[in-house]
């Protein structure tokens, strides 16, 4: 596909751009809404109820507070580093989606090697809580950078382990082709889950490791280094980093359904119940729904590990679980234990 | 950055100002700390910014206008500052309060304790990241707070306890929800099941119901590997240790030592109530919340049975001795005497014989005690407060460096600072 | 056995689901708080807010320029002066200020008072907007007297029996 050649496919592509991205902004706006509302009611609360109705509105009006807020700079702060480094996290936040697939065909790139650029990107996000913790020119935040950087590396290898086994089954690194490796006969226990249950723990807490979200979010540490690396970082600066963490919550929360619950397929597949047993992008979303509620349950009940004891966590237990887990995949393939497709 | 290398190029420990602005810092605590990338090698509390005078300013006032200011100690065990000062008073000038001002006394000082321990743990929880068990247990507050409301009419700073008894008695009837949009019917008697009767009735139920609400929050803590990982082998404090800094309530009784004013020396009703002294064997930070939550159980046990006496004994709560305590509002009306009395206590107080006294209470963070000389006049020569947290916060050097940042937060919910106590 | 059934407990992460069931639980449940100012919390009759003065059922003032209230006050909050009234010659207050800033709202102003003037209200909603807003004087004590004095009255009857 050449773009330059054909200004109607780069107009089309900008086009399906705006279809993914805008909704995105649009659904991190009201993630934080439920975040926000169903901690409140696990906490015996109301949450935010005032303004629009049931609180709706609450976290567009909090966007345009902080668009209209003044951005601080601190003294001696690398001016140009500071500005780059919520950019250099928002835009690989925004740029993974690209690969995600929403139902079968519905994607904007159905790229083969769709695994090895999600890596690339979520790595690439780690750069710019890097330099912003050190642009900032504040103990504090250097310490949250050093923190983030040293927990967002380690929770990677596991993370990318976890990516290993499903490829192994799957044999593609096409995430339209890793759904459609776990349709089969059999429901829900067709999906990769069941061969993988271990590395889908080890997925879905990496996951919320590398989000930086309760109980791993030390690099914010609200109680200990205040907000660790954006701490001195305000206004429409502020909310670029926030964009980027809730928009790699939602990916992190689509990711696991594709990649160990059958993405759009349905847990009554092979079943004959007629609609209930038909794929469709309803079943993605209502799986990415209870991951991401999951995520914020998770927010409300736990209490934050130390820095070290998230390391030892990532590298004393999971990487050797990982390590295990990419050679039982490996034989089950070999002796065909799994079916893959249909 | 530039100061943490020297010229050879070698990197030094850096320092880091932990707060007076910190979300952390209970307050306004200021520590600098020497540390070594997450380490602390050294740990420097400065205190005094919120210093007010207290003691000073009591030497000013006549004897009874300063208990307004013992509740501005520390503002999360009220009534349990005004104790110890109004017991210091009452020692000076050979008064014992009824028997039912003990009891009521004697109640409250544990409604205190569970207040106290209550913003403690929920302090402590958020501080290391479980934000559920600071709103549950705020919940709770809120309830024990109406009760404060109900007998002092405010919800923190009571002024309830008076040299020889109490303010008011007990009211017969607890303050009600009113309806209102969203609350009406059935949703309105729910949230008024306990309101219905007296404020002892309303306090049974409360302390019935409190041992669950303790389940819950150990539930939520006890057990939870994340809790323990940040609480177990943190801040160890030997009993040798805890004796030389000076350490006393739940830090002391956290190292194992059983020692507990209440049962110790006791004062209002003690040593008529069944409790028990909960310690700890190993003095980390996981011991002491050990210690806390089953205080929370066993002050919900001596408020059963202060409840039950109350209830059953009526009487008055304040002696009859003019010169220290006002007459009835009604004599007052009536009598020319007791209008007299009530002129000269309310203008310039009472008298105290010239002395001193030393009077202590268990507050929940630990010894709360009250020194004062007497000159003879009507105010005080000279008052000291000994707060709790004062020593405690002062061994936070011996106790934490070698530890890690994070560690510093846990050891600061563990010691439950209040600054007003520690400045004064 | 028991060293097994302990690996398997924290294998299973059982002490975690049981958080999360607890945390789950209330989400059902009905909330705590209240919809602040549309509704508020119950309050006592006996609670101290905003000063007033009262009036008799007459209109007469109540307030006698005895002085007790300034002398019992423990933050000084209190100013008064008093003099003869111009048309009859009773003592009554010139002046009567109380420093919202200063007051620590202790009750020993009401609790001293001899005929029932300065009252602590059950009002706590109010704010300044200018500086010196905070020190009221003789007539706004006396106009939020007027207003409120049905309410005054009902607390101060219903806690009769304990003053």
């Amino acid at each position: 596909m050449s773009m330059s050649s054909d200004p109607m496919i780069l107009l089309w592509t900008l086009a399906k751009i705006l279809v993914i991205a805008v909704p995105l902004i649009i659904a991190v706006a009201m993630y934080v809404w439920w975040e926000r509302k169903v901690i409140g009611w696990m906490h015996v609360r109301m949450g935010p109820n005032k303004i629009g109705p049931f609180g709706l509105l609450q976290a567009f009006a909090d966007v345009t507070k902080l668009l209209i807020k003044e951005i601080i700079i601190p003294t001696n702060a690398n001016r140009f580093l500071y500005f780059t480094a919520p950019l250099l996290a928002v835009i690989p936040a925004l740029a993974v989606w690209a690969i995600i697939p929403f139902d079968n065909g519905a994607v904007l790139s159905n790229a083969n090697a769709g695994v090895l650029f999600l890596l690339a990107m979520t790595s690439l996000g780690v750069y710019g809580i890097i330099l912003a913790g050190w642009a900032s020119n504040s103990r504090y935040a250097l310490l949250g950078a050093m923190r983030s950087a040293a927990q967002m590396i380690s929770y990677e290898i596991c993370m990318g382990m976890a990516l290993v086994c499903v490829l192994i089954l799957a044999g593609s690194l096409n995430f339209t082709a890793i759904v459609e490796a776990q349709a089969g006969g059999k429901g829900l226990f067709d999906w990769f889950w069941l061969p993988l249950l271990p590395m889908f723990f080890v997925y879905y807490i990496s996951g919320v490791a590398e989000t930086n979200r309760l109980p791993f979010d030390v690099a914010e540490g609200e109680s200990e280094i205040v907000a660790g690396f954006h701490v001195e970082y305000s206004g429409s600066a502020f909310a670029l980093f926030f964009l980027a963490e809730y928009a790699n919550m939602i990916l992190l929360s689509f990711l696991a359904p594709i990649l160990f619950l059958g993405g759009w397929l349905s847990p009554f597949q092979g079943w004959h119940l007629g609609w209930f047993s038909q794929p469709g992008w309803w079943w993605l979303f209502l799986k990415f729904f209870i991951f991401a509620t999951s995520l914020i349950w998770l927010r409300a009940t736990f209490p934050r590990y130390r820095y070290d004891q998230i390391m030892r966590l990532g590298w004393k237990v999971f990487i050797p679980i990982s390590i295990a887990w990419i050679f039982v995949a490996g034989l089950f393939k070999y002796f065909n234990v799994v079916t893959i497709g249909h | 950055m530039a100061d943490s290398i020297d010229q050879a190029g070698e990197i030094r420990s850096y320092t880091m100002n932990f707060g007076p602005q910190h979300p952390a810092a209970h307050g306004v605590l200021r520590l600098v700390m020497e540390m070594e990338g997450e380490t602390i090698i050294r740990i420097d509390p400065h205190v005094g910014l919120l210093h007010r005078g207290t003691e000073k300013l009591a030497e000013s006032k006549p004897f009874n206008h300063s208990i307004g200011y013992m509740d501005r100690l520390d503002y999360v065990s009220m009534m349990c500052n005004e104790h110890a000062y109004v017991r210091a008073i009452e020692q000076l000038v050979g008064v014992t309060p009824p028997e039912r001002a003990l009891w009521i006394r004697t109640l409250f000082d544990e409604v205190t304790r569970i207040l106290n321990h209550l913003m403690w743990i929920g302090s402590n929880a958020l501080d290391l990241g479980a934000m559920a068990v600071f709103l549950y247990a705020f919940r709770e507050r809120e309830e024990l707070m109406d009760v404060y409301e109900a007998v002092s009419g405010t919800r923190m700073h009571a002024t309830y306890y008076r040299p020889g008894g109490v303010y008011r008695d007990l009211p017969a009837k607890m303050i009600q929800y009113k309806e209102s949009r969203w609350h009406k019917g059935k949703d309105l008697k729910r949230m008024n099941a306990w309101r219905e009767g007296s404020m002892l009735d309303y306090l049974e139920a409360f302390a019935r119901d409190f041992q669950h609400k303790v389940d819950e929050y150990e539930e939520l803590l006890t057990d939870n590997r994340i809790w323990k990982q940040r609480t177990v082998d943190i801040g160890i404090v030997s009993p040798e240790q805890a004796y030389a800094l000076g350490m006393t309530g739940p830090m002391l009784r956290g190292s194992g030592i059983e020692w507990d004013l209440r049962k110790k020396q006791p004062y209002a009703k003690y040593a008529e109530v069944d409790f028990d002294i909960p310690v700890g064997t190993h003095g980390d930070c996981y011991d002491r919340y050990l210690v806390r939550v089953n205080e929370m159980r066993q002050s919900g046990r001596i408020i059963l049975q202060c409840v039950d006496w109350l209830k059953k004994n009526p009487g008055p709560v304040m002696i009859e001795n003019y010169k220290v305590a006002p007459p009835k509002r009604e004599d007052m009306k009536e009598s020319m005497e007791a209008l007299i009395h009530w002129f000269k206590l309310f203008t310039e107080g009472f008298s105290v014989p010239a002395g001193e006294t030393y009077a202590a209470v268990e507050a929940p963070k630990g010894e709360f005690g009250c020194y004062m000389i007497s000159d003879g006049a009507n105010k005080p020569f000279r008052v000291h407060l000994r707060a709790p947290g004062f020593a405690h916060l002062s061994s936070i050097n011996e106790t934490t460096a070698g530890h890690m940042l994070p560690d510093v937060v846990a050891m600061i919910g563990t010691y439950d600072l209040v600054f007003g106590e520690v400045d004064r | 056995m028991k060293r097994v059934t302990e690996y398997l407990k924290s294998l299973l992460l059982l002490e975690l689901a049981a958080g999360l069931w607890v945390t789950l639980k209330y989400l059902f449940k009905p909330k705590y708080t209240l919809r602040f100012p549309m509704e508020t919390i119950p309050r006592s009759v006996r609670f101290r807010g905003l000063h007033a003065l009262r009036r008799y059922p007459n209109g007469e003032e109540r307030c006698i320029a005895c002085k007790l209230c300034e002398a019992v006050c423990p933050a000084l909050a209190i100013t008064i002066d008093s003099a003869p009234r111009a048309s009859d010659g009773q003592r009554r207050t010139t002046r009567y200020d109380i420093d919202l800033f200063k007051c620590i709202y202790c009750g020993f102003c009401e609790e001293s008072c001899p005929v029932d003037s300065i009252v602590l209200t059950d009002i706590l909603e109010y704010h300044m907007e200018r500086r010196g807003e905070n020190v009221i004087t003789k007539p706004q004590l006396l106009a939020m007297g007027d207003r409120f004095e049905k309410s005054i009255a009902a607390n101060r009857a219903q806690d009769a029996a304990y003053r």
